[in-house]
């Protein structure tokens, strides 16, 4: 039995049928990253007991396994009867889990806005909420947009993690082809290279943004 | 079942998830570094394969080239033990964001040290391996120790490949007993005790090399 094209071939349409949900769990992880990361970072930010009890909470993610986390949710979640989906297990895990990263890259965006811009926001009289959004926020987003990126790419790769829940992104469907036929190679291979191919593209995407970005503005 | 039940449980599991690590070590550190400095040192067509053959092991969803590689590689006749496989894939995988990282640390050097080389009569195998490479290893050491941490990290997949390894022991005993509670917070706080040590040493290190940059980049 070697590895057949055809077969191959055959199991292309359905794991490419899956796409849309693999960029959907993709676009609401981020999303969900982003939002959970910014407030840990704002809230690390002034430092105090707070600020040290969230950088331990940002350090722990960091150090512990993004499996381990899906399962602790998928698992934990129903002894408490909290009954989610695995889709909203699973988003909700990789969401946790990059908020750890992104909140570092909040920081670095934050850090290389220039300290009398903060200044400034607040002789004008503006509350810190207000100085927050108005003032750091836009400045920010121009600084983050190529790391935010990449890690877009990052969790568009850990997106097969939630095969392990039942999903059915593309390796979900890989899978559920492979225990209908017992022919594992071809359609693991074929959402590899599906994979492979997704990503190449848009990191070479982000790429492109980092360079527009990265051109001087008109002042 | 005791708390220390649980822990001696997942204990068992050290074993495999250490050699998985160290198996991957010894794939990803040749790797990286043959390749990034082959990527920094060629042109042309050589340098397209070199950067194909990076791609390949860095771009793919680790999770899928696990599975591909598990399933797939018997079918075209080449039976590997799941150890192998999983130090393989997972070390190559590292290997390839580390071979980045070394051609980044060696383009990052100031020209002049290659053309003091140069202007002295070293060889240009010389120059590299006592001029080029030593600087561009130490300046990089923060983030080698920050892939550790996700190498580390990675081989919680080794559970999905038979693999006994700690995140394996921690779903077995699940089984056994129902108190996902205690045994999945367990296992996060198990590898969170393997991880942040690295992570510390990641830092002592970034001071080191770079007192200048406050960033703080550990794990």
């Amino acid at each position: 039995m070697g590895f057949d094209i055809d077969f191959a071939l055959s199991t292309v349409p359905a794991i490419l049928g899956a796409i849309g949900m693999t960029l959907l769990v993709a676009l609401a992880s981020c999303l969900g990253a982003a939002t959970f990361g910014f407030c840990l970072e704002i809230l690390r930010r002034p430092g105090g007991i707070l600020g040290l009890v969230v950088r331990f909470l940002i350090d722990f993610i960091r150090a512990t396994p993004v499996l381990v986390w899906l399962y602790c949710l998928y698992f934990i979640l129903p002894f408490y009867g909290l009954r989610l989906s695995a889709l909203t297990v699973g988003i909700t895990g990789l969401s946790l889990y990059y908020s750890g990263y992104l909140a570092e890259v909040f920081k670095a965006g934050i850090d290389a806005i220039a300290k009398g811009q903060q200044e400034a926001a607040r002789a004008l009289g503006l509350g810190r909420l207000d100085s927050i959004i108005f003032v750091i926020a836009p400045q920010m987003l121009r600084n983050i947009a190529a790391p935010m990126g990449n890690y877009f790419v990052s969790i568009l790769k850990a997106t097969p993690y939630l095969a392990v829940l039942a999903v059915p992104e593309m390796l979900g469907q890989a899978f559920d082809i492979a225990s209908e036929t017992y022919r594992y190679a071809e359609p693991l291979t074929v959402a590899g290279l599906i994979f492979l191919a997704l990503a190449l593209a848009i990191a070479q995407a982000v790429k492109w943004l980092e360079r527009r970005l990265s051109a001087p503005t008109s002042r | 079942m005791s708390m220390l039940d649980i822990w001696l449980g997942i204990l068992q599991g050290f074993r495999v998830t250490a050699s998985v690590t160290l198996y991957g070590l010894v794939f990803a550190i040749p790797f990286g570094l043959v390749f990034g400095v082959a990527q920094y040192l060629t042109t042309g067509l050589a340098r397209v394969i070199v950067t194909a053959v990076i791609e390949f092991w860095r771009s793919s969803a680790v999770i899928i080239l696990l599975f591909v590689f598990y399933y797939a590689m018997p079918v075209i006749g080449v039976t590997l033990p799941a150890m192998a496989v999983g130090a393989m894939v997972l070390g190559l995988n590292v290997g390839g964001y580390a071979s980045q990282a070394v051609r980044a640390g060696l383009q990052a050097l100031d020209r002049g040290q290659k053309e003091a080389g140069q202007a002295l009569g070293l060889s240009r195998q010389a120059i590299l391996l006592r001029i080029e490479l030593p600087q561009a290893l130490v300046a990089m050491s923060p983030t080698f120790i920050n892939l550790v941490i996700q190498l580390v990290k990675a081989t919680s997949l080794v559970s999905l490949i038979t693999l006994t390894d700690m995140t394996f022991r921690a779903k077995e005993i699940a089984q056994i007993a129902y108190e996902p509670v205690p045994i999945y917070l367990s296992l996060l706080l198990a590898y969170f005790v393997a991880c942040y040590p690295i992570a510390l040493v990641g830092r002592w290190l970034e001071r080191r090399v770079n007192p200048a940059r406050e960033a703080r980049h550990g794990l």
